[in-house]
């Protein structure tokens, strides 16, 4: 049973290519953070502070504070100081912006993104 | 005299030419009368017809609505971002507030950058919930509104409508005293129809139009028409024909002596 649960995860990410597979492994590794892509993508010049992005995108402000930070650690959002407040935006890094539209346009295809899901919900266990 | 053209047909000659450059318009309206449509189209026109880029805040809808809202009416405004000459930026009121009045802020940088010459805030009935305390509210409005021409930006800000028709009563006005321009959008119904009236309530430093005028919104955007003819009481919602409005006032009056 092991072996046929290994195979089938080899299989699943032999079949990703291996710059989103990694950037999938090490960056996007949860479902809050792949939300937050998706919202900074789709809207790239918000400029807010995670309770208020907590509320676009349906989520806990606790859970988006922490996930933020790591998303921010990774480079892939940027965050400054407005009068005391943190503010997250979209990173400017042209190459990590580049990944992320590479990663969302594949996010397209119905079975990249089963295979996704199978990889964040793998790694939460 | 310079004038910043919205580029709304009909609206330019209701301004006597269009907009004074570095002033604040205050666009008010019931929801669903073409107030952010308004703020759209000048802010693209800015852009493809006189070259002036532009920014748009929104403070409650995503700009991915923008982005769709505007592919409606033929605005590609995704294109217009990669292009550098427009930016939808969404945040909230007490950040872009902040931001605004410190050196260096995400507004500030942008507008330089871009050489942005205009702006759309939607809407600046969002600050009430920043400030319960109706003097500090009046501060915070003042300074922001001060902040914009500070950045040689003629902005155009958005107010809802507490009431979908008539007269609409807020309970602190500052916007609208503080506002250079201040425009009017109402629902109105005449014979069982909804029609749309746009009205130039008050226009500092400049002559205006002072009738009541029809507008559509169409797929190209808004078009202002004519003026409403032979109608009494368009802004209360429920006009009445003048000739009534005459017996009321003449007729049945001598009547009663």
């Amino acid at each position: 049973m092991t072996v046929q649960y290994e195979d089938f995860t080899t299989k699943l990410m032999n079949d990703m290519d291996p710059a989103l597979l990694d950037f999938v492994k090490e960056k996007v590794n949860t479902f809050i953070k792949w939300d937050l892509l998706r919202f900074f993508h789709g809207n790239p010049n918000t400029a807010d502070t995670a309770e208020n992005i907590a509320r676009y995108v349906g989520r806990s402000a606790a859970a988006v504070k922490a996930e933020a930070q790591e998303l921010v650690d990774d480079g892939l959002l940027q965050i400054r100081l407005v009068a005391d407040l943190p503010i997250y935006t979209l990173t400017q890094d042209r190459e990590n912006r580049t990944l992320i539209d590479q990663f969302l346009g594949a996010c397209e295809d119905r079975d990249f993104r089963v295979k996704v899901v199978y990889h964040i919900i793998r790694g939460m266990r | 005299m310079e004038r910043v053209k919205t580029g709304i047909k009909g609206l330019d000659q209701m301004l006597q030419g269009g907009l004074l450059p570095e002033t604040a318009t205050l666009v008010e309206g019931a929801p669903g009368t073409g107030k952010t449509t308004l703020g759209m189209q000048f802010i693209y026109n800015g852009i493809v017809q006189y070259d002036e880029p532009g920014l748009i805040v929104t403070f409650e809808e995503f700009p991915l609505q923008y982005y769709r809202d505007a592919a409606s009416f033929g605005w590609d405004f995704r294109e217009l971002e990669r292009q550098g000459k427009l930016r939808v930026i969404m945040s909230s009121p007490e950040v872009t507030h902040h931001d605004l009045t410190s050196v260096g802020g995400i507004i500030e940088t942008a507008a330089k950058e871009m050489g942005a010459r205009r702006i759309l805030v939607d809407s600046i009935s969002h600050f009430r919930r920043l400030e319960q305390d109706p003097i500090a509210l009046r501060e915070l409005q003042y300074s922001f509104i001060n902040a914009l021409k500070r950045e040689g930006l003629t902005s155009l800000l958005t107010r809802e409508s507490q009431t979908l028709f008539g007269e609409n009563r807020q309970a602190d006005d500052f916007v609208a005293f503080t506002a250079d321009t201040y425009l009017l959008l109402r629902y109105v119904e005449i014979e069982s129809i909804v029609q749309k009236a746009l009205l130039v309530l008050k226009f500092r430093g400049s002559d205006h139009a002072k009738d009541i005028r029809q507008f559509e919104i169409t797929g190209q955007g808004i078009v202002v028409r004519s003026r409403f003819e032979g109608q009494e009481g368009i802004m209360s919602g429920s006009p009445h024909r003048m000739a009534d409005a005459f017996v009321k006032a003449f007729v049945e009056n001598r009547g009663a002596k």
